[in-house]
């Protein structure tokens, strides 16, 4: 999308950027990271060993390309972004785009989730992922706490003994579900 | 002639009875989650994929066939019969599907959607099937330069022409090439940006990254602006098509297939241009006009059909080049390197059987999701009903017994949310997340095709357009990067004047 002057986009679509000035900065945020992260790959790719006599194209040569690549688009897209330049925000079925940002369901559901990730190895994955669904599908707005643990509970059991005992797939089950299972 | 003789071998090897189990059970596993909202093909195909590492490779591949049209026909009834915009290439089936479904003819419009995806995929599978053999005899004495030049037309036509904004398709792209590079060397074993992470010698696996940007970040960006109130499905009843809808859509379902196989096929693949030119010739060629925007069912029709032929359009280049051109096919082209198989113009020699089982096995699928779909679309429709609460949730743990099945390893897990996240404000900000998927997967490869010519070459960079073959295909490359900017410029050129 090639962006109009701010001034020009301003007059052209004037209900627009009132209400999202968040987005914007947002995004030029991120567009600064990519800069950071062309950098960091251009710099780091120096530290690479690059083995023997090899008069030819070494490992280091693609980590420059890319991370200069990164750098100028990067660049150019925060450039764009200063001067009014915003892109379209995705669209979904399930997706309101007139509703407000909830950042504490993004927010809980990364907790849950990050959580999730470091209980599998400690209680197993079924309770694990059980109690991560239960938070995730409250979050969501599910009536209740007990019925989405409930579904999450066996959903994850059924697919445990699914993956585990019938097709030998490696997923911690926890103390009780696998000593319940040893028979199987 | 020969082709004709290994596909018929190929069906020998598909219609084993344990062989058609699995692709039932592909089709109806994809047909399943592709309905489901939010779930579009490609993150259909991630999200199951590590259900196929269990198998050996024929019945995966047999079972991947089914779940990658499955998908294809799942997505379209998603967009008929919810008032929701979805994914950009069935925009043009939901607009007038819906209209359809709206005014009592959902039956109607969902049967043209089944035949004419059945009667797409068919044809374009068999020209797949015709003209995958004579891509490889062109294909087979291409060198690394000219291989070089396809992967970065493919990087840019992707970035550039998919996408509202080619700009932010090529910082999504550089983030996908920053991914790739993660691991260790494939040339002279030296780690590069690990790290120190021990996990992360082998590379950040492709499934996580999919599932990351795709299954995680999609359920990040509905939980921070979902749709409340109770969901709006509607009826799938009604009656069927009558003789006059037949012959108003076979005109339709053979022009969308005309459109959608060349595109799919063609580097700057992806469904999303055949679907809209399919909509717009349709608009222009119909006898109702004014149905138009009112539930026309050639506006059903056609895109539909487009959206399926491209779809087995893609995996020309992917199965004679191994050269991924949509996000879907990108995933496709890591199962096969699950399997130690690299895809590329030897394919069709040294995995012969299975490369025409699974083209075979894309013609049982297609028979068996026309079959399936046209009675069973009253369960489909409990699908779109799911509460999204529980919905968004079982994606997550799909991702999450995805992901972990890859390596056994929580830190992957970390690294998903991660992504999830990143996931998340690109799809906010508008960058499209299918270049990241290309440039992780098709970035290594390009690598190690640029190192091999420029070492043949002794470093001499001229060797990347000595041949004709890499010319053409990198001037093709710079005029998908130049032309958009340069067409809206004399666009805005000429309202100015005018």
């Amino acid at each position: 999308m090639t962006a109009p002057p701010a001034s020009e986009r301003a007059r052209a679509l004037p209900a627009e950027p009132t209400t999202e000035r968040g987005p914007r900065r947002g995004e030029l945020v991120l567009s600064l990271l990519l800069v950071a992260l062309g950098t960091y790959l251009v710099l780091d790719a120096r530290g690479i060993a690059v083995p023997g006599s090899s008069n030819t194209v070494g490992p280091r040569f693609f980590p420059y390309l890319v991370g200069g690549a990164t750098v100028l688009v990067g660049a150019v897209l925060a450039i764009r972004i200063l001067r009014g330049d915003r892109g379209p925000e995705e669209d979904g079925e399930d997706i309101d785009p007139d509703a407000p940002t909830s950042w504490r369901a993004v927010g809980i559901i990364a907790v849950a989730f990050l959580a999730h990730a470091l209980l599998i190895n400690v209680v197993g994955w079924p309770l694990a992922v059980t109690s991560m669904f239960g938070v995730v599908a409250w979050a969501l707005g599910a009536r209740g706490i007990v019925r989405p643990l409930v579904a999450g509970g066996i959903t994850s059991v059924v697919i445990w003994l699914l993956f585990v005992k019938a097709l030998g797939v490696v997923l911690p089950g926890g103390i009780l579900l696998e000593l319940a299972t040893a028979w199987l | 002639m020969e082709a004709f003789v290994q596909l018929l071998e190929g069906f020998n090897e598909a219609l084993t009875p344990i062989n058609l189990l699995f692709a039932l059970l592909g089709v109806l596993l994809g047909t399943a989650v592709g309905v489901l909202p939010g779930i579009g093909p490609a993150m259909t195909v991630a999200l199951l994929l590590p259900i196929t590492y269990v198998l050996e490779p024929t019945a995966a591949f047999i079972m991947f066939a089914g779940i990658y049209y499955g998908g294809m026909y799942g997505g379209s009834t998603t967009s008929i019969l919810l008032n929701t915009p979805g994914e950009s290439s069935s925009i043009m089936t939901a607009l007038e599907g819906n209209k359809m479904a709206k005014a009592g003819r959902g039956a109607a419009a969902l049967g043209t959607a089944a035949i004419g995806s059945f009667v797409a995929g068919t044809i374009a599978t068999l020209l797949l099937a015709l003209v995958a053999p004579t891509v490889v005899e062109l294909a087979i004495s291409i060198g690394p330069a000219d291989y070089f030049a396809l992967a970065l037309l493919a990087f840019l036509a992707v970035a550039t022409v998919l996408g509202s904004s080619p700009l932010r398709g090529l910082a999504s792209l550089c983030v996908g090439l920053f991914l790739g590079l993660v691991g260790t060397d494939l040339l002279t074993g030296q780690q590069r940006f690990t790290f120190g992470l021990p996990q992360l010698a082998d590379g950040i696996d492709v499934v996580i990254v999919a599932v990351a940007l795709f299954a995680v970040g999609e359920a990040l960006h509905v939980a921070s602006r979902l749709r409340h109130g109770p969901v709006q499905v509607m009826s799938s009843k009604g009656s069927f098509m009558t003789g006059q809808d037949f012959r108003r859509s076979w005109k339709p379902w053979l022009r969308g297939t005309a459109f959608g196989f060349p595109f799919g096929a063609l580097p700057a693949g992806g469904a999303e241009i055949p679907t809209f030119l399919s909509y717009a010739t349709e608009r222009r060629l119909t006898k109702h006009p004014e149905e138009f925007g009112h539930g026309a069912i050639e506006g059903v029709a056609g895109p539909e059909a487009a959206n399926n032929a491209a779809a087995a359009g893609v995996l020309v280049p992917l199965l004679t080049l191994g050269l991924p051109t949509s996000a879907t096919a990108a995933i496709l082209l890591a199962a096969f390197q699950g399997y130690g198989i690299q895809p590329g113009p030897t394919l069709l020699t040294t995995e012969s059987t299975l490369v025409w089982t699974l083209i075979a096995s894309l013609f049982i699928g297609n028979v068996m999701l026309l079959v399936l779909n046209l009675p069973l679309v009253g369960i489909w429709v409990k699908l779109l009903k799911i509460p999204r609460p529980y919905l968004y949730a079982g994606i997550l743990l799909f991702a999450s017994l995805g992901s972990y099945a890859v390596n056994a390893q929580p830190l992957d897990l970390v690294i998903l949310l991660v992504l999830g996240l990143l996931g998340f404000v690109m799809r906010r900000f508008g960058w499209p997340v299918a270049p990241a998927v290309i440039g992780l997967i098709l970035g290594p490869i390009a690598e190690t095709n640029l190192r091999r010519a420029l070492a043949i070459s002794e470093g001499d960079l001229t060797t990347l357009v000595d041949s004709w073959f890499s010319r053409v295909v990198l001037l093709v490359a710079l005029l998908a990067v130049a032309l958009p900017p340069l067409l809206k410029l004399t666009r805005r050129r000429k309202e100015a004047v005018g």
